[in-house]
């Protein structure tokens, strides 16, 4: 109910909740996103972020534009009084359903090499290959031109709600949204234990910058492919010598070599698309985001495998997030950190990760360069750690700009967790809120609310 | 509202009732048999909605509490406090006794409604027989009353509304337009959202203007046109004029933001005199609907749903509870925050119904791709996948071979190929008992069923095949293994060196240091006191070692009964189980030998602990196998529908949280302290199989002449997708058939009486028969 007037740009939401992903095509769901948005509005959620997925605005052929449903679900939230965060989701999500568009997809059928490859030769088929960014494999028009006429008539078709109900856009970097390579995408689910995962470099258009950028630096030797002595995805470091704590080659020139070359590559996709999203939507009204996942696995070893797979090179010997805090700051992007809710101590002792370490260096980085952090927690637990730490992040010393907590759903409101959920939202708001200076807005919700349940036989205590 | 209430008194804080003294019963109250009166309520005043009565207690009485149910005598309809009654204790209560109402804050547990407010206000009334000025004193002294008292309850009343909404067309002869005019009694602001459409495809159209002044545009699909009030004030019409090219006028209404009305689930339809289909006279077409208001339809179909609810309203309102006593009293303010936290209870179970149910929901939008994704399945300790069939992997005897690990190895192919997705493991630890119930050292897993290897080896071998392993934890009890100085055995050895603290202390025979216990005894052995908090880290330890050291996935927990499933619940989030079961078995219950058909109270013990775990454990339901028990033995096979029409055990009201069973260690087996009736078994299995729940087969009936029926049934369970949240429908509750259909692609009858799935729009064929059961599958 309290908007922060942030000095920097548009007024922005302390606290939102991200809408189911499932339904946002069809609103099987209106009904209940309806009384869940009035719930949350009456809680003192001030906002709630909406995917909006490629494949399904886009679905049928390129340029063909779907925004209904979207806007249904746009309205409501407007009528509910909430402030929208919209998400623009070019990646798939196969665990929800959630495919590419079906044009790009056929398109993947025929040119499997749009997509990232790993080392044996698998294809990742949930987000289009960084490298092909600026090729023109999509019928003629390379992905980035894609995805900006995506913004464009995004931005057209919701001008209306612009800047008033929507004001925030986050950008879809990767795959599940996040500024990273694929690396642990054929990783058990069952595993307790995250393995180092593996380099995603290896389809046709990757090979070949790699061996250009190989021949120009000199080193045509090494331009054949990704580190050799890497283990494979499920195994631990120490399995092969690439990752090793001593005398690992990620030390050696060639690890240096290619690490910065990998890393490059993100950070310039990254760049890509934020500079993208910061010409489309930039300016006043609305906020433009990113997300940089939290790797945190294997943290606390020295060559940090997990965030060398992913893109981040980031070592004991190396800073590799300031290169992406910087970036962030060139295109005056926020940025979104997942894992707010995760402690060390509720990490396995095995699998030698500190989210909060990593989560303080990030935060470093971005302070650094003045870029604005904004939270997300990792999944809907009901585990009261989660909310502790949360609640920590979220009002602690190093506050963030915003939070968004995911996501509404029968889990959301179960009576498993929603209670708890009320408790953490209210914790959020009591340092605010004294019970002799409640204020008038909310009595007058709720003498609306009893005015709207007529129907109801009201019996009132006097 | 005429109601009639019953109060009366019971000596004791237990459940029995007994009449109140004739000096206490208010004016009016006549007797009901000889263990209640009835009570009419009066208003309070005129004018007034309240309804009250006054009972003087006298304190010198030795009465412990006033129990109550309300009836409304208008509809005959009966109010209780979550299926128990209302319950107003006089004197110290029993904290752990769920009925209790109108203690302070932190332990109540509300009703789940949100319509009238149920007031119950108690004052310490001083004896006529005593000087009045005394009465401060009095309460003093006596601090074994309760001083004051005051708490509100809200119940629901359901009221259908019913109205009409009547249409008729005229065809006007001079513009060969037809005029439609529509009304209704509904009361307030009507919204018509409209179209009309040109064949029998009802695609809704814009129809050609002219449109009633004020009409606008919905999304390119629909007009939305006001209601005029008419004369009177009574309903609202408007009159359409339509071209006689459009052969249908298609319509819903709207009421406010949230409420729509359809006809059942589609567009109202009105075919307008061009129309051939219509068989109305030419030129001339009336209809008449009758309108329901949606909310009360909702709230008839999901009866089902309101346990559930009840859960988070209950969680709200402790919340609320605890909120609001750390708040000052500002009347107005608490006033306004305690609405706002009703609502929003009441919005946040409205969207859990829905978001669980997943029937699509009106969509403003004529959607054209109805295609709904399924959620993903979710896994939670309570139900696990929500796919779970577990097998129990023991019986009675299974210790006496001294390498059960062993045999049970060479069968997990075969248990997995069956269809079973868990399997459930006696328990593990060294034990007084060869049965292993009776725990001594919680660390030494070298047990009559095999070595802590042969265990560990057994568990691998079965997540080879794709089952998860339940633990069998004893967490209740556990043996001592010294003497105390006065010979009593309540020291501990082992890994966990507890002294009598970690015993409670109301077990006269082991002299316990700890606190009360948090539930029943069991008195073979030290009662655990899971109050210390050292008691629980070590058990929190010990589980956690037992899930990284052995690879169990979950647990099934011992006698649940005997401490507070809070404790649980803690346990269940340290250790992150799969999957997890309580087993909570207290006795059903009885009238003169015969057991009653209501058996809510049964169910709701069961649910109210379900409920203490926060729902991150399930629970066996016992409830449905002593129905079961009943239904199939003496030929009463109505007893598996409950008042509304659903299945009676936990199943009927918290199916994802119900482990449906027929038989297990202690009912059968070579035990028998509750067998099943003998040659019925089949029936029971064809019943938890099919229904919702997660249901569990026991060792003995899988591995016997019943392999080849239950694994058909598993398979067809698997196979039409049947899981713990299924719909059930009943179609038949009668003396010798009862007959049901689940999700709408299985049908099921057990019972020797005859019953055909009805051959409507989809078509039966039947797929498993065996003795006195059908399954059908829809094709």
């Amino acid at each position: 109910m309290r908007f922060k007037q942030n000095p920097s740009g548009p007024t922005t939401f302390r606290f939102g909740v991200v809408l189911p992903v499932s339904e946002c095509n069809t609103i099987n769901h209106a009904k209940a996103i309806s009384a869940g948005l009035k719930a949350l509005k009456l809680l003192g959620v001030e906002g709630v972020e909406m995917p909006v997925w490629w494949g399904i605005a886009e679905k049928e052929a390129m340029g063909k534009y779907k925004w209904e449903g979207y806007l249904t679900l746009a309205e409501m939230v407007q009528d509910a009084g909430l402030k929208l965060h919209v998400s623009l989701c070019f990646h798939a999500n196969e665990e929800l359903k959630i495919p590419l568009p079906e044009w790009v997809s056929r398109i993947g059928e025929s040119d499997p090499g749009i997509f990232f490859a790993d080392r044996s030769g698998h294809h990742f088929r949930e987000c289009l290959s960084l490298a092909v960014d600026d090729l023109p494999v999509l019928d003629g028009k390379t992905p980035v031109q894609v995805y900006q006429q995506f913004c464009k008539s995004f931005k057209s078709s919701f001008s209306g709600f612009m800047g008033s109900t929507i004001i925030g856009i986050k950008m879809g970097l990767g795959p599940n949204g996040e500024l990273r390579f694929p690396s642990h995408s054929r990783v058990g689910k069952s595993c307790k234990i995250l393995g180092v995962g593996e380099f995603q470099c290896y389809d046709k258009n990757m090979l070949n910058f790699l061996k250009q950028h190989a021949e120009a630096t000199g080193n045509p030797l090494w331009g054949f492919g990704g580190p050799h002595d890497a283990p494979s995805y499920d195994q631990m470091p120490n399995s092969n010598s690439f990752f090793k704590d001593h005398g690992g080659s990620w030390e050696s020139p060639y690890g240096n070599f290619f690490l910065s070359w990998y890393s490059s590559q993100l950070l310039s996709h990254g760049n890509r698309l934020l500079s993208l999203a910061s010409d489309e939507f930039g300016g006043s009204t609305v906020t433009t985001y990113g997300e940089v996942p939290l790797i945190h696995s294997l943290f606390k070893t020295r060559s940090h495998p997990c965030e060398l797979t992913a893109g981040f090179y980031n070592t004991d010997n190396r800073d590799g997030y300031e290169a992406v805090a910087e970036m962030f700051a060139r295109n005056s992007c926020k940025m979104i950190l997942p894992g707010m809710n995760l402690s060390d101590e509720h990490q396995p002792q095995e699998s030698l990760s500190s989210p909060e370490l990593l989560l303080a260096q990030i935060r470093t980085a971005c302070r650094k360069y003045g870029v604005v952090v904004s939270g997300q927690n990792s999944l809907v637990s009901k585990a009261s750690h989660h909310f502790e730490k949360m609640r920590k992040n979220v009002l602690g010393e190093n506050v963030v700009d915003s939070f968004t907590y995911q996501r509404m759903g029968a889990e959301f409101f179960s009576p498993e967790h929603f209670p708890a959920f009320t408790e953490f939202v209210r914790s959020l708001n009591l340092p605010e809120k004294h019970a002799d200076d409640l204020p008038e807005e909310e009595e007058e919700v709720a003498e609306s609310l009893q005015r709207s349940s007529e129907s109801s036989i009201q019996m009132q205590a006097a | 509202m005429a109601s009639s209430r019953r109060p009366f008194l019971s000596r004791e804080p237990k459940r029995e009732w007994d009449q109140p003294p004739k000096n206490m019963r208010p004016p009016g109250s006549l007797p009901i048999k000889d263990y209640a009166i009835e009570t009419p309520l009066k208003k309070s005043s005129e004018g007034q909605i309240f309804h009250e009565v006054k009972i003087n207690l006298d304190p010198k009485s030795s009465i412990a509490a006033v129990n109550f149910v309300l009836k409304d005598e208008e509809t005959g309809a009966w109010y209780q406090h979550r299926g128990r009654d209302f319950k107003v204790p006089l004197v110290d209560y029993i904290l752990n006794d769920g009925s209790v109402v109108g203690v302070n804050g932190g332990f109540n547990i509300w009703p789940g409604a949100f319509l009238p407010n149920m007031l119950l206000k108690s004052e310490e009334m001083p004896s006529k027989d005593q000087d009045s000025s005394s009465e401060s004193k009095d309460t003093k002294q006596e601090n074994r009353h309760v001083e004051g008292f005051y708490e509100e309850q809200p119940i629901t009343k359901q009221v259908v509304i019913q109205n009409s909404a009547t249409v008729s067309v005229t065809k006007c002869p001079k513009t060969a337009k037809n005029l439609l005019y529509l009304e209704t009694d509904l009361p307030g602001e009507v919204v018509v959202h409209w179209g009309v459409c040109r064949d029998d495809a009802k695609n809704w159209e814009i129809s050609a203007g002219p449109h009633p002044p004020g009409s606008t545009v919905f999304k390119n699909k629909a007009l939305r046109t006001l209601l005029l009030s008419k004369d009177g004030g009574n309903g609202c019409s408007r009159l359409f004029t339509l071209d006689e090219e459009y052969v249908g006028f298609l319509f819903v209404l709207k009421l406010n933001d949230s409420t729509w009305l359809k006809c059942e689930e589609n567009d109202f339809y009105i075919p307008l005199s061009s129309s051939s289909s219509f068989p109305a006279q030419p030129g001339q077409g009336q209809s008449k609907v009758v309108l329901e208001s949606e909310k009360t339809v909702e709230a008839n179909k999901e009866v089902s749903q309101i346990s559930y609810t009840d859960d988070i309203i209950s969680e709200i309102r402790n919340l609320v509870n605890d909120i609001s006593s750390e708040k000052s009293r500002g009347t107005k303010t608490k006033g306004a925050q305690e609405s706002i936290l009703q609502e929003i209870e009441k919005l946040a179970a409205e969207a859990y119904s829905i978001f669980r149910s997943s029937i699509p929901t009106f969509a403003e939008e004529a959607v054209s791709e109805s295609e709904r994704q399924e959620t993903p399945t979710k896994i939670c300790s309570g139900s696990g996948t929500g796919f779970e069939i577990v097998l129990q992997g023991f019986n009675w005897e299974s210790h006496k071979s001294g390498r059960w690990y062993m045999e049970l190895k060479n069968k997990a192919a075969e248990i997995s190929s069956l269809g079973f997705t868990v399997i459930w493991l006696p328990p593990p630890t060294e034990s007084v008992s060869p049965e292993g119930y009776m725990p001594k050292d919680l660390y030494n897993l070298n047990s009559r069923y095999g070595s802590i290897d042969e265990l560990k080896d057994l568990v691998k071998c079965l997540h080879e095949v794709g089952l998860k392993v339940l633990g069998d934890a004893v967490l209740n009890h556990r043996c001592a293994h010294y003497q105390n100085q006065n010979g009593v055995w309540n020291l501990f050895g082992g890994r966990l060196n507890w002294d009598d603290r970690a015993i409670v202390a109301d077990d006269p025979h082991f002299q316990g240091r700890g606190n009360k216990s948090s539930g029943d005894n069991f008195h073979a052995a030290p009662n655990i006191d899971h109050s210390q908090d050292f008691v629980r880290k070590d058990l929190k330890e010990w589980l956690c070692w037992l899930r990284d050291e052995i690879g169990y996935d979950g647990w099934r927990l011992d006698f649940v009964r005997g401490f507070w499933g809070g404790y649980v619940k803690d346990y269940v989030d340290a250790t992150e189980p799969y999957f997890a079961v309580g087993e909570y078995w207290d006795s059903l219950g009885y009238t003169y030998g015969e057991m009653d058909h209501n058996q809510d109270a049964h169910r709701q013990r069961i649910i109210d602990w379900i409920n203490a775990t926060n729902g991150t454990a399930g629970a066996f339901d016992v409830t449905t196998k002593g129905i079961l028990h009943s239904a199939l033995e003496r030929c009463e096979y109505w007893r598996l529908s409950d008042q509304r029409g659903k299945p009676p055990g936990v199943m009927g009201w918290w199916p994802s949280r119900a482990v449906t069973f027929i038989e297990n260690h202690d009912t059968g087996s070579t035990q028998g302290h509750w067998r099943f009736p003998n040659g019925k078994e089949m029936q029971g299995y064809a019943y938890i199989l099919t229904h919702p729940g997660t249901p569990a087969v026991f060792y003995d009936h899988i591995f016997s002449h019943y392999q080849s029926e239950i694994a058909s049934l598993i398979s067809l369970r698997n196979r039409k997708k049947i899981h713990c949240r299924s719909t059930v429908k009943t179609t038949k509750a009668e003396r010798d058939v009862y007959a049901a259909i689940v999700d709408e692609k299985v049908a099921v009858k057990i019972g020797p009486g005859h019953y055909e799935p009805p051959s409507g729009s989809q078509s039966w064929f039947l797929a498993i028969e065996g003795k006195d059961y059908k399954v059908w599958e829809a094709s």
